[in-house]
């Protein structure tokens, strides 16, 4: 279903889209981020701070309540998330790859319940580059495109005051059958621009990991490269890099205690980072990824070299989150380059 | 909602036994199911245990398959929930989930001689390979137990190995001689030179420290012992046992779903980070 | 104006002679104009090094890194190490001297001065661009000058500066072993702790609005701690689910622990942790405004850190920072120190 929306009438669709939390890019506090929109949705951000990926996998997810009374056995009480369904809109192409991956996380070996419940209630309305966003854009060398539908459930173009708006899947159908009237019928002429508008977006230079292809093997060969400490000399160990990442996963779970008698907490899951020193901590206080050095192959080897052994693919999509905003330099198109280009 | 993941069953700690006394000290725990039954493991796999309010900890499944009654872990006190563990009582209730990971390819082993080889808290994990083979006594050739502690009072499961010498070799070992100790004096990668194994038709397994694991292995292969005729487990810190919290990884296997157990053969071809 | 020339001979000259093991300083990095940390230990590398309005980065940090390592491998420092300091991180090197945390024959300190500037903020740059990228910026006086693909840009430094510049009182690293650039203490860009003060017109309803709605935008990322080389414990307060454990912590020390926040990031724990750090910031914070500028969110940090900065100067005459051999703030106390404080 490919479809003509005059940019004035954005507004009436989302109106249209009753029983639906609508989310857009919101500039608030000099970041944009995705919030709930009512009335207006602006979509002439650049891209998000954060990722969307919060929407199916919130920084903070409770499993269950637990209640012990001393000498009695402990009560617990599932947590389910709520049947809210959220349209996410202005999802950039790179941040629409990275749902199929996180997809394949949690639903290979066993389906995770808690992202699949909410999964299900996202759809991701997507906005394609007319150009990068960020200098630090990457896609095309991850296999990615500023036009990618990957991921996405609708995809919009901006041709100047109106929109080109195909739906990719069946909730997209639907997103757009529920305010069939708003939307006209593309001409020769829009089919043209879009065309022409795509090819202009995918010709914009861009940063590039070079052969990503290879970079599986090259790093699989450069586990033990002295490179790994020497690029990851300035590395703070903050976790602005994974908590931004749209495809970045790793979790950690806890008891929060909220009374202590009687015994009463929650037991929750928050976002975790391979970035921080303790991550992988044993109890005895051994540490398999001792240094700042390990902790940079992990995240670099686990988006380009495990992620594709298991998947087929890199886990990175070239959003440039995690340079832009890594306080201290570090750039992971610069890293990938650097070892794939020494490995023996 | 589906099954949740990561929802405990409710157990009944049954029955508690200290192995070992001191800063590192050993429990036995024997749970059984509150409601119904507990699920079914295999030889080596793990399990999430809770003790609500305190969190979650991984660990092996020391009982045989075989037994449907209750799951047995020994347990060193080493950090927060261990620590809560040794002060629970028989009756208080704990949860519990599972099970994770692979198994011992156990059933693949028939007519074989099997070696196997602990070091302090080791033992549990190839307890159950240890219980089911002399269970199923005639599937299996020569069965021969070596196990180490540092001093007498560190070996666990004391009397259960004495019990077994009427079925299986068990040779004891102490790090260093002590008075009225009849067993080997010395590490357990010597007590194994000691015995000479024979790598014919024969299988290894070895679960301990690592620094013991390493000469052993090292000892093995001296002896003739082929790479994948031996086995070992690898522990790394884990909060999902579901592959999905990213922490457990060795290279692109996480432990939790691709582990505990490896072939010596598949383990050096994963990158040291364990 | 600071020759970029002077501070590299000084970094060969050191390095060739073999008085230093490192030169901690600034070169270019791979994301546009953006510098970033680098530590040479060649002569040959002293070419990298630059100076410009994004040397941002207090790399006193990397001495607290440095500390850490030696420690962690059973080693002495075999030569000091060298660094690139700005007045706000001299004042950073000095208070870790003051708490012992290395000597002063450890470093040597190649201070540069901020002169009439300071160092640029990205978001105030961003505006002014309007999308455009800058690919170099060079001081010039009171201006900075950018390269964009649409030609030179000049901007006046006030206004793209760092607030912390623009409040700075010394913006010249008076610990030094050499140092680059005029001394221009006493300009008035902008009053010492005016942000501050705009923020506390406002009534207290208006602030604890303020501060809820950032409390509640806090990720808890750490960048504010990691990136602070005032935050060096081992064992941080206000993160003690996970602690650094070594094969002597006993498993009672661990199992006691008190979790005084929980790892969800929600309000009350984002509070604790953020009052917390600024109150063991007290009269050790010297302004660097690190944790704001790497905090992903915008969450205005500084405003925090700097109230407890002028407490400790309005109430006990206290300047971060400003001698080694003064005591701490926390660790003395004078007869005329105000009573009623506490309340």
């Amino acid at each position: 279903m490919e479809k003509i929306l005059d940019k004035k009438r954005i507004d009436d669709w989302i109106a249209a889209l009753d029983n639906w939390d609508i989310q857009g890019p919101v500039l608030e506090d000099d970041i944009w981020s995705y919030q709930p929109v009512s009335g207006a949705v602006r979509l002439d951000h650049p891209n998000t701070k954060q990722s969307p990926k919060g929407l199916a996998f919130p920084q903070r997810e409770i499993f269950f309540k637990f209640e012990q009374i001393k000498g009695e056995a402990p009560r617990l009480t599932q947590v389910v998330p709520d049947e809210q369904r959220h349209a996410v809109f202005g999802v950039r192409p790179c941040d629409g790859r990275g749902v199929p991956r996180m997809d394949l996380v949690f639903n290979d070996h066993v389906e995770d319940n808690y992202y699949q419940a909410r999964r299900k209630n996202v759809a991701y309305v997507g906005l394609a580059c007319n150009k990068p966003p960020s200098a630090n854009c990457f896609c095309l060398s991850v296999g990615g495109s500023p036009v990618s539908t990957d991921g996405l459930d609708v995809q919009m173009t901006d041709l100047g005051d109106r929109y080109f708006v195909k739906a990719i899947t069946e909730t997209g159908k639907g997103l757009m059958a529920a305010a069939g009237k708003l939307f006209a019928e593309p001409s020769a002429a829009d089919q043209k621009q879009v065309k022409q508008v795509h090819a202009e977006a995918v010709a914009y230079p861009q940063r590039a990991v070079r052969n990503v292809e290879e970079v599986p093997a090259k790093l699989k060969a450069s586990f033990k490269s002295p490179l790994w400490q020497e690029l990851a000399q300035a590395c703070i160990g903050c976790g602005i890099c994974t908590f931004l990442c749209p495809t970045c996963h790793c979790f950690d779970i806890n008891d929060e205690v909220q009374s202590k008698a009687p015994l009463k907490g929650i037991r929750v899951r928050t976002w975790d980072n391979c970035q921080f020193p303790d991550f992988t901590m044993h109890s005895s206080g051994h540490n398999p990824r001792e240094n700042t050095g390990a902790r940079l192959r992990q995240r670099v080897a686990h988006k380009f070299q495990y992620f594709p052994e298991n998947f087929g693919m890199p886990q990175c999509t070239g959003c440039g989150r995690c340079i832009s905003e890594c306080p201290v330099g570090i750039d992971i198109i610069n890293v990938v380059n650097k070892v794939a280009e020494n490995a023996a | 909602m589906p099954h949740n993941i990561y929802l405990p069953e409710l157990a009944r700690i049954a029955y508690i036994k200290d192995e070992v006394y001191g800063e590192r000290a050993i429990k036995t725990f024997r749970v059984e199911p509150v409601d119904g039954e507990l699920f079914e493991h295999a030889c080596g796999q793990c399990a999430m245990l809770s003790i609500f309010g305190r969190g979650e900890s991984m660990i092996s499944i020391a009982s045989s398959p075989l037994i449907r009654e209750y799951k047995q872990f020994s347990i060193m006190r080493v950090g927060r929930v261990s620590s809560a563990f040794h002060d629970l009582a028989v009756g208080d209730v704990i949860g519990l989930r599972g099970p994770y990971g692979n198994s011992f390819p156990i059933d693949d082993w028939r007519g074989k001689n099997l070696y196997l080889i602990g070091g302090g808290c080791g033992l549990a994990p190839i307890w159950p390979v240890i219980t089911t083979a002399v269970a199923q006594r005639a599937n299996f050739k020569n069965i021969t137990v070596f196990y180490g502690g540092r001093t007498s009072r560190d070996i666990m499961y004391r009397a259960e190995l004495e019990k077994l010498r009427e079925s299986i070799d068990v040779h004891l070992s102490i790090d260093k001689a002590e008075e009225g100790w009849d067993g080997y004096c010395g590490f357990v990668p010597a007590a194994v030179m000691d015995k000479d194994p024979v790598p014919d038709n024969a299988i290894a397994i070895t679960c301990g420290p690592p620094i013991m694991i390493k000469f052993v292995i090292q000892n093995l292969n001296k002896l003739g012992f082929k790479d994948e005729q031996i086995y070992t487990t690898i522990e790394n810190k884990m909060k999902c046992g579901l592959g999905k919290c990213g922490r457990c990884n060795v290279g692109k296997d996480y432990v939790c779903v691709k582990g505990p157990v490896y072939s010596w053969e598949e383990l050096k071809s994963l990158p040291e980070e364990y | 104006m600071i020759n970029i020339q002077d501070i590299r001979e000084t970094a060969r000259d050191m390095l060739t002679k073999g008085e230093v093991r490192a030169v901690i300083g600034y070169r270019r990095g791979s994301r546009g104009m953006l510098a970033e940390p680098t530590f040479i230990t060649s002569a040959e590398q002293a070419d990298e090094l630059v100076w410009d309005p994004t040397c941002f980065h207090n790399l006193s940090l990397y001495l607290v890194h440095d500390r850490k390592f030696l420690a962690h491998i059973r080693k002495n420092a075999e030569a000091p190490v060298a660094i690139v300091a700005k007045g706000c991180d001299a004042r950073s090197i000095v208070v870790l001297m003051q708490e012992h945390y290395f000597k002063r024959e450890d470093v040597y300190i190649i201070g540069v001065s901020c002169e009439g500037t300071g160092v640029l903020d990205e978001r105030k740059l961003a505006k002014h661009l309007n999308g455009a990228q800058a690919s170099n910026v060079a001081f010039d006086g009171g201006d900075f000058v950018f390269t964009t693909a649409e030609g030179e840009k000049r901007l006046p430094a006030r206004e793209v500066m760092a607030d912390r510049c623009l409040e700075c009182r010394i913006p010249f690293p008076r610990e030094h072993n050499i140092v680059f650039g005029e001394d221009k203490t006493g300009r008035q860009l902008e009053a010492p702790f005016a942000a501050l003060t705009r923020f506390e017109a406002q009534g207290t309803g208006a602030r604890w609005d303020f501060w809820s709605h950032h409390f509640d935008r806090c990720i808890r990322c750490f960048a504010c701690r990691s990136v602070c080389p005032m935050c060096y414990c081992d064992e941080c307060v206000v993160d003690s689910i996970t602690f650094p454990v070594t094969t002597e912590t006993t498993a009672e020390d661990k199992a006691n622990r008190i979790r005084w926040i929980e790892r969800s990031a929600v309000r009350s724990e984002n509070i604790t942790y953020l009052m917390t750090r600024a109150m063991h910031l007290a009269g050790r914070c010297t302004d660097c405004g690190e944790c704001e500028r790497a905090c992903p969110v915008n969450v205005p940090i500084r405003l925090l850190n700097n109230k407890m900065e002028r407490e400790a100067r309005e109430q006990f005459g206290f300047e971060p920072g400003a001698s080694i051999g003064g005591p701490s703030l926390v660790a003395s106390f004078l007869d005329r120190d105000p009573g009623d404080f506490i309340r």
